[in-house]
């Protein structure tokens, strides 16, 4: 911390990426940055990684409408979380669990994963594609079932000391927003999300925490939303006077999600209205009725007011609503509404009936949702004069073409409140067409960034976000070292335990009681033959150690001796000794020693006292040491000089640094430098000068 | 010092009463549970009574009487209105088997301790919370974080998580570790070395058959009675165990593809499935797994139908059957009556999934031998006819009459008291005694004109205005002209609404229609009773089907979960004594069993304070990874940080550190070493006394902590011995590649 107040810049960058490396936040967008589709966004911060959706870009095809997952290590990601079921969210995920490194662990909400599943076999039945084209097959999609996990919304998870949970995000059925803690920095992912309350489905909710970051979607960007119920009079209106008039409505439509937010309008609509009770609602998608059970099942993800029609009579069992398996079983005959996918009108039903229809002008073609760029539903928006039909021919559009969104995505009024409530100091924007997403950006920084204390970004795909927090590392001291609060200048030595992000210092005997790790203490205890007289042994004990305790054992009444206050030996009988002492570096040193000593005099050899040996002045250690302690130096910092006043002097990079070899001071200018002598010294100390006794 | 943490048992402690304890943490009062027994019997709440007003939250673990019975009475009457909290599934089936309690109640005696609103308003005031969802405690509880966890058992069922300041305080009860066919049993990873655990001796001492075995005995027994004739018993609960019990005969009776019929009747029934089917969330992998890729759901019942009263048993196909029945005490309910009916047959079979509450027909029943005859009760409601009826209608009449009577007089009274002092002193007053205005005509309309008048002096509240009625028209202008309020013409979104304002916020809306007709049957009725007896000459069988874990397992999950103190309740005298016994020698030294009303404090006397680390230190400090831990040793010294006053560790400057003793971390297990020694190539054989020989001279042991495994346990000693010999070195040496050494 002290180092960064230091001026000197360019060791600053040498030495911080070592502390600080982990302090840095990285988010890469790897799709649906300053664009829409294929959402796929990458968070890295002290070594952990998440990765939000996983999607495809629905106007491409092949490889080449995946994120770009060569941008990263698949197989460093710990979690990816999935925030719903839609195809640019979710369709990558089978290729990504089956065709990549990943080994982390994917979550979603249940009726996500129930919904997933049904979705993708039936875009990989629908997608005709070329076999070497396919992402993966449906076996791919039921391996990833297995390895997909559920979350329930609020339900707080922990994987790797990664800590998530996620909220209601309104737009689809199970859609969620998550929320990443990781060590006390909160990143909120929306997804998409709607502030709107519809008929189904609750609005997003409100996070009770504010984040640190906000990854939010900005597909409407500044544009704003007619209110609910204008939309569902004009979207019935129009129904209503084209049927009454003897039309058709096409309704394109994404089979799941809306869908069924506009099924609930009609057939409530419906059953208002005698008069239109004979017309005939079709709603043409196989795909939709098998996921009506999922609809049916998981109510308690929905809003109020569907779990208290509930409790009359299941809402999504529809009274004026047929289902149409293929334009086989459906007789033109009328007026009708028929309800059909894909939403973009690309292919399938839906265009076959638009081709059919479009050029008759009683017909209506109601668009209830965003369109994705370069689709033909787009193209008809602008109500062009003459349409390409699916064989080639042109053909004139008379069909009235009414656009009435009931996307739920928020629009300004709701992302504004919403970032105004929530005010996270970092907003990053993704998933929006580049000059909407730029729009959004000028308009939220006038908005927020005048007090300079908001950051509005909005990366391109690849491109790296990158924040620093500043995390201050908190640790709990427990146990018997917490009896007393150490005064400023004391001394606290424990054991650090670090699990997650969480920190505590305890002393090593309640290492047990707070932790499941436990202690062990390894008594050893060896026989050595020796015949001699035990006075021997001692008096060449106290030779060499200043400690040596003689004693009685208390059981065999024999003589006994305490080296060093460590190793006791024991004269076991007249042909042995044995030797016990509790296992520690410094303990088996003693007994090593002591061994060696014993075995010496049973050798009977004469006792060769090295005199030169024992001689040897202080001065010539003192000589030696200091040899070794600057041979040391250098090989460590390289540059080290010897100053007039016999102090150390070591320069890098320009910085120098001057140290006492007596006292172990250093002066430098550089904070980080003098710390780091300064630990290099004492360890080389430790290691050459003599052990001190225990407890000294 | 660390957070206060009290614990009062209320109800169940030294027997199997219903559950009811006061958790106060730092003086924040928590009434875990909330259970009443199937006698409804009010003096079993009196200390509840006493503290009920001190309660600042409620915690609900179970959707059955025993764990929230009492909520309903104890709102209404006993003064408990603190906001409660509990999972999806317990709100829903609780409300469902109170429902189902009053009913069965209400059809056989003047059932008056509470009533059918009470049960609505007290779980209307229910917070849902998802499982592992931390919900954080605002105003006096600020700094408290509560969470549900799965515990098994029954639906939603929940082992609740109590933290503050870093402390855990867990209450598991009747939880199951096994995973069932709907439930996923509890995860005890989730509660590691908790401040303080409360737990249950219920099933201390008892011990259960494998399941497979116990299953096929079950579908035996049944199917043997089944095959000569009889017709089968199951009393259950309302919504609880009766689930598992309804899947394991739905998948028998596919798989053998049985004809017999299958009927589920209680008075919530088919709400109870219907509800049921739309909680798969909560259920166990299985079922979730099922419906997430076949989407089959597993409550889309085939074999098993549903009903709401007897009459439709009554008239189902005669012949052999199965009924599942609510109580399962047989205390009330169809079960009693369908008992009553069947014990004097021999052919017929009344099992019993679950121990009858002490002291109930059903554990009578349990008895062996099982008593030859009993003596019923047998209760009728009905309608009233001639005489009856019409002294019922007398009554009605002059109950009514006495009533208007009485507020009339009120009224005077009132009129009179009011009247009295002022009628003198005040001029302005028309002569209010001739004016025979009905009083509250007065009162409706008079109130707003009074207003007026009121400046300065009183007029009498019999009084109608003296004025003609003249509306004060107070619009606003200003520059623009009238003030317009813009929320006026804005068009009101009602739309969406308007289907639902049928619907409403009414919480029995999906009552069934039997149970409406109780409740909304105005019709006069009576209760008829007459005791008898009945022969039981019936088979009766008990298995356990309580899903609650065996005594065992809860040994060893509660020395897996390590608690640092431990409280026990619930559980017969015996079975508490030996699990407190248990304890004590295997798990913690403060093992504690309060009685009823008595205040345990398990305050932890742990000490702690929170230090920041500083950069410096940190960068110096090497990691050593042990499973999920990672570990060093630090020498610091103390230091102020440079704005707040807290304290920060700094490195040690200048001095080195001064040496401390080793430290071995890591946990040794004998037969671990032994493999990986025999894997160097020793020789290795366990020798007497749990001592390893290694080689042919060095013995190692491990010594005083063999019989304490897991936390509880100190630190482990290790004795290493031999001679003099190079293998001595070398077998030490792989012994400390076992540990880390700090």
């Amino acid at each position: 911390m002290a180092s960064t107040a230091q001026p000197a810049s360019s060791l600053k960058r040498r030495d911080a990426p070592v502390t600080r490396e982990g302090d840095q936040l990285t988010i890469i967008p790897l799709g649906a940055g300053s664009e829409v589709g294929r959402s796929c966004c990458y968070m890295t911060f002290k070594g952990k990684t998440v990765l939000f959706d996983c999607g495809i870009h629905p106007a491409y095809s092949g490889m080449s409408a995946l994120p770009y997952f060569d941008e990263i290590d698949p197989s460093t990601i710990d979690v990816l979380l999935i925030t719903h079921f839609h195809l640019d969210h979710a369709a990558s995920l089978p290729y990504f669990l089956e065709k990549t490194t990943f080994r982390g662990k994917v979550y979603m909400t249940h009726p996500t994963k129930a919904i997933y599943k049904l979705l993708l076999t039936d875009y990989v039945k629908v997608s005709k594609v070329s076999v070497e084209d396919m992402l993966f097959d449906e076996q791919d999609i039921n391996n990833s079932m297995d390895r997909i996990e559920v979350i329930d919304y609020h339900q707080t998870k922990e994987v790797n000391g990664i800590k998530f949970w996620c909220y209601t995000a309104g737009h689809v059925l199970g859609a969620a927003m998550f929320m990443v803690d990781i060590a006390g920095v909160r990143v909120l992912y929306t997804g998409d999300y709607s502030r709107e309350e519809d008929r189904h489905l609750q609005a997003a909710e409100m996070p009770e925490f504010s984040p640190d970051i906000c990854i939010i979607e900005s597909t409407y960007g500044v544009q704003l939303h007619q209110p609910r119920h204008v939309r569902e009079k004009r979207f019935t209106d129009v129904i209503h006077t084209t049927v009454s008039q003897g039309g058709r409505v096409l309704i394109p439509a994404f089979a799941l999600g809306r869908a069924q937010e506009l099924l609930l309008i009609l057939d409530e609509y419906w059953s208002t209205h005698k008069e239109l009770q004979n017309i005939p609602i079709y709603y043409a998608s196989p795909l939709a009725r098998k996921c009506m059970s999922v609809y049916q099942t998981y109510i308690l993800a929905m809003n109020e007011r569907i779990r208290n029609q509930f409790a009359h009579s299941n809402p999504f069992q529809f009274k004026f609503i047929q289902n149409l398996n293929s334009i086989d079983d459906f007789t033109d005959s009328g007026p009708c509404v028929v309800m059909a996918s894909p939403g973009g009108l690309q292919s399938g039903l839906s265009r076959q009936l638009f081709d059919m229809w479009c050029s008759d002008k009683k017909n209506s073609c109601v668009i209830p949702g965003y369109v994705v760029e370069g689709t033909l539903a787009k193209t008809i928006i602008n109500e062009p004069k003459e349409v390409t039909l699916m064989n080639g021919l042109m053909a004139p559009l008379n069909m009235s073409v009414h656009y009435i969104s009931f996307s739920a995505h928020a629009d300004y009024a709701q992302t504004s409140t919403f970032l105004k409530e929530l005010r996270p100091p970092n907003i990053v924007l993704v998933h929006g067409e580049a000059n909407e997403m730029g729009r959004l950006k000028q308009k939220l920084i006038t908005e927020f960034a005048a007090d300079g204390n908001t950051k509005v970004l909005t990366p391109k795909n690849c491109q790296s976000v990158e924040m620093m927090f500043n995390s201050e590392k908190m640790a709990k001291t427990i146990g018997k070292l917490a009896e007393k609060t150490p005064e400023v200048g004391e001394t606290v030595s424990g054991i650090l335990v670090k699990k997650g992000f969480t920190y505590q210092i305890m002393a090593p005997e309640d290492l047990h009681v707070f932790s499941q790790l436990s202690t062990a203490n390894i008594t050893q205890r060896i026989t050595i033959p020796f015949s001699g007289a035990f006075g021997v042994i001692k008096h060449r004990l106290e030779q060499i150690y200043e400690s040596v305790e003689s004693g009685t054992d208390e059981e065999s009444a024999v003589p006994t001796l305490l080296v060093h206050k460590l190793v006791t030996v024991k004269q076991d009988s007249e042909k042995h000794i044995s030797m016990h002492w509790a296992a520690d570096p410094v303990s088996d040193m003693v007994s090593d020693s002591v061994v060696a000593l014993v075995l010496n005099i049973s050798r009977e050899l004469p006792k060769v006292v090295i005199e030169s040996e024992a001689s040897k002045t202080e001065e010539e250690n003192e000589k030696r040491a200091e040899k070794v302690i600057y041979a040391l130096l250098v090989s460590l910092f390289g540059d080290v000089k010897r100053d007039e006043n016999g102090k150390l002097v070591i320069s890098v990079d320009g910085n120098v640094a001057k140290l006492d070899k007596q006292s172990g001071d250093v002066e430098s200018e550089h904070e980080g430098l003098k710390e780091k002598v300064r630990t290099a010294f004492r360890r080389i100390q430790t290691a050459v000068n003599p052990i001190p006794l225990p407890g000294s | 010092m660390g957070t206060s943490v009290q614990v009062t048992p209320l109800c169940g402690v030294y027997n199997e009463n219903p559950l009811s304890y006061l958790v106060s943490i730092d003086n924040f009062n928590f009434l875990v549970d909330c259970g009443w027994n199937d006698h409804f019997d009010p003096s079993l709440l009196e200390p509840l009574s006493r503290v009920a007003s001190k309660i600042d939250a409620v915690l609900l673990s179970y959707p059955d009487t025993l764990h929230l019975g009492a909520l309903p009475y104890a709102m209404s009457h006993l003064g408990l209105s603190a906001p409660i909290y509990s999972t999806e599934p317990v709100f829903r089936l609780g409300l469902l088997t109170m429902y189902d309690q009053y009913l069965s109640r209400k059809a056989v005696s003047d059932f008056d301790l509470f009533t059918l609103d009470d049960v609505d308003s007290a779980f209307l005031s229910i917070t849902r919370l998802t499982y592992s969802q931390n919900h954080h405690l605002s105003g006096k509880g600020e700094g408290i974080v509560i969470a549900p966890h799965v515990a098994g058992h029954l639906l939603g069922g929940t082992v609740w998580k109590i933290t503050k300041d870093g402390e855990d305080v867990i209450y598991a009860v009747d939880f199951n570790h096994r995973k069932e066919r709907h439930l996923n049993g509890i995860v005890a990873e989730s509660f590691v070395r908790p401040a303080v655990l409360i737990t249950e001796a219920y099933n201390a001492l008892s011990n259960q058959p494998p399941r497979q075995k116990r299953d096929r005995e079950f579908l035996d027994g049944i199917v043997r009675t089944l095959e000569g004739g009889g017709n089968v018993l199951l009393p259950v609960d309302t919504a609880g165990r009766a689930l598992e019990l309804i899947l394991i005969l739905e998948e028998f009776w596919a798989q053998r593809n049985l004809g017999y019929d299958i009927f589920f009747l209680t008075y919530v029934a088919s709400s109870t499935i219907d509800y049921v089917k739309s909680f798969l969330e909560w259920m166990g992998d299985s079922i979730a797994k099922s419906f997430e890729t076949s989407r089959n759901n597993a409550f889309q019942l085939k074999r098993v139908k549903l009903l709401i009263n007897k009459m439709d048993l009554d008239n189902a196909p005669i012949g052999p059957k199965v009924v599942l029945a609510s109580m399962a005490s047989l205390e009330a309910g169809f079960s009693h009556d369908i008992f009553v009916e069947w014990a004097s047959d021999v052919r017929n079979l009344v099992l019993f999934t679950e121990r009858g509450q002490f002291g109930t027909l059903a554990r009578m029943l349990q008895a062996d031998p099982p008593p030859k005859a009993v003596k019923v009760t047998m209760s009728k409601r009905v309608p009233l006819v001639g005489d009856e009826l019409v002294a019922y209608e007398e009554e009605q009449k002059r109950l009514k009459k006495e009533e208007e009577l009485k507020a009339s007089l009120l009224k005077q009274e009132e009129a009179r008291a009011s009247y009295g002092p002022d009628n003198t002193s005040d001029p302005m007053v028309i002569d209010t005694t001739n004016s025979h205005a009905p009083p509250d005509v007065a009162g409706s309309r008079g109130g707003g004109y009074r207003d007026i008048l009121i400046d300065g002096f009183v007029p009498p509240s019999t009084s109608v205005a003296p004025m003609f009625p003249f509306y004060e028209n107070n619009t606003e202008w200003d520059d623009f002209g009238e003030v317009v309020n813009p929320d006026d013409y804005v068009i009101k979104d009602e739309d969406m609404n308007q289907t639902t304002l049928h619907v409403g916020g009414d919480i029995d809306g999906k009552l069934d229609e039997a149970a409406a007709s109780f409740i909304l049957d105005t019709k006069p009725s009576k209760v008829v009773s007459n005791e008898l007896t009945v022969q039981v000459k019936c088979s009766l069988i008990y298995m356990d089907f309580e899903g609650r874990s065996d005594g065992r397992s809860i040994k060893s999950i509660i020395a897996r979960v390590a608690p640092l103190k431990l409280v026990l309740v619930h559980g017969s005298a015996e079975a508490t004594e030996h699990l407190k016994q248990h304890c004590l020698n295997h798990v913690c030294a403060h093992v504690y069993a309060p009685q009823i009303e008595e205040t345990v404090d398990v305050t932890s006397d742990l000490c702690a304070y929170k230090v920041q680390l500083s950069e410096q230190l940190m960068s110096n400090v090497l990691f050593k990874k042990l499973g999920e831990y990672e570990v060093a040793w630090i020498d610091a010294v103390a230091g102020k940080t440079e704005n707040h006053d807290m304290l920060t560790l700094l490195p040690t400057v200048s001095k080195p550190p001064p040496p401390h003793k080793s430290v071995l971390v890591g946990d040794l297990k004998m037969a671990d070493l032994k493999q990986f020694l025999a894997s160097k190539g020793v020789q290795v054989e366990f020798a007497g006394g749990g001592a390893l020989r290694c080689g042919e001279y060095v013995t190692l042991r491990k010594v005083g902590v063999a019989s304490q495994k897991g936390g509880g346990s100190g630190i482990q000693q290790i004795v290493i011995e031999g001679p003099l010999c190079e293998d001595y070195y070398k077998i030490r040496e792989y012994l400390y590649s076992q540990f880390y050494l700090l």
